[in-house]
């Protein structure tokens, strides 16, 4: 039996049986056949359930005359969103706000989750920032279809025709690079700083590690806001026509 | 000169160290591995922390020029600084990986 947080073993004492009944079906053997739901997964679903509920909430309690507290949060951050997303992209940038805000909320929660207690951080497993960032590389790669058609191919030829042969590798293997960077870089800051909060809590066990999880507040902020700007980067290249 | 000499004479005083690899094949294996992973963290430490020293000061010498600016160059050291950040971070990804 796996060591499992409260919340994964609720949903895995009820859940089991489907579970691995699915998975079989699939033809995948789950290593453990009581508890098939990893911890990773179990904190995901918490946190989708979550913004889930929240998002309805909002979307409930729109209101022009009268916006709650929650309302300005979320404007505040749409706003943010767009601008920098306006100053990166240009026009027509508006298109990819609720993408890029969902990328935001979940990346955002999921990074603060690991500091309560009794809760684990998805991210700081390697597997769900490689979703994300899949997520991130297969919509600006659709996006960038979806605005020039098959003439998107042309992006990885390079600037002249005659260096084609050269440029296609090369512009193949960076973008493949930019799915790594982007999982690496959110999955190792969040690993790091579960690691030096642990280390730090062996020698001194109180007061120390308060600061270190104030370091992970501050770092799980700007790793989303990084995440959600390199993507928007990445938009700008598959998207942005040069004048 | 007289600094060169000393720091020559602290470094003759480092090889009475020497007999220490007498000790002949020690009982267990010596972890490799592990040395070279402190090695190359705290080498990979060192220079992204040049790297980033330089990219802030460049950053706060533009603000202090031109403090209008400040969302442009504001947006720039921070991408800057993760895309850094991250080269270090992929050696400590690769550490975790292969140390034992």
């Amino acid at each position: 039996m796996p060591e499992q947080l409260w919340f994964t073993e609720i949903l895995n004492h009820l859940l089991a049986g489907p579970v691995t009944a699915l998975l079989r079906a699939i033809g995948i053997e789950p290593k453990h056949p009581t508890a098939p739901i990893p911890n990773s997964f179990a904190m995901e679903f918490l946190v989708f359930a979550f913004l889930l509920v929240l998002f309805l909430l909002v979307r409930a309690r729109l209101s022009v005359d009268r916006p709650g507290g929650v309302q300005h949060l979320f404007e505040t951050v749409e706003g943010f969103i767009q601008s920098q997303s306006n100053e990166i992209i240009g026009y027509h940038s508006e298109h990819y706000t609720p993408f890029l805000a969902t990328l935001v909320f979940f990346i955002l929660f999921c990074n603060l989750l690991g500091v309560i207690p009794g809760f684990e951080s998805p991210t700081a497993v390697p597997v769900v920032p490689l979703g994300c960032a899949l997520c991130a590389f297969l919509y600006y790669q659709f996006q960038g279809f979806r605005h020039s058609g098959i003439k998107y191919l042309a992006h990885f030829a390079g600037p002249m025709p005659a260096l084609a042969p050269l440029m296609i590798p090369i512009e193949l293997i960076s973008h493949l690079a930019r799915v790594l960077s982007l999982t690496i870089r959110l999955f190792a800051n969040m690993f790091a700083g579960d690691m030096v909060t642990l280390v730090f809590f062996s020698l001194v066990p109180i007061g120390v590690p308060i600061l270190f999880l104030g370091l992970h507040v501050g770092v799980s902020l700007l790793q989303t806001y990084i995440f959600v700007l390199l993507t928007t980067v990445y938009l700008q290249g598959a998207v942005a026509e040069e004048h | 000169m007289r600094t060169l000499s000393k720091l020559f004479m602290v470094f003759s005083a480092l090889s009475f160290a020497v007999p220490a690899f007498a000790q002949g094949g020690g009982s267990s294996e010596v972890n490799w591995v592990a040395i070279a992973a402190g090695f190359s963290m705290a080498f990979a430490s060192g220079i992204c922390a040049l790297a980033q020293g330089k990219a802030t000061a460049a950053a706060a010498e533009g603000l202090a020029r031109n403090p209008a600016a400040r969302p442009g160059i504001q947006l720039a050291l921070i991408l800057g600084l993760a895309l850094i950040e991250s080269l270090a971070l992929y050696t400590l990804v690769i550490i975790f990986a292969k140390v034992k």
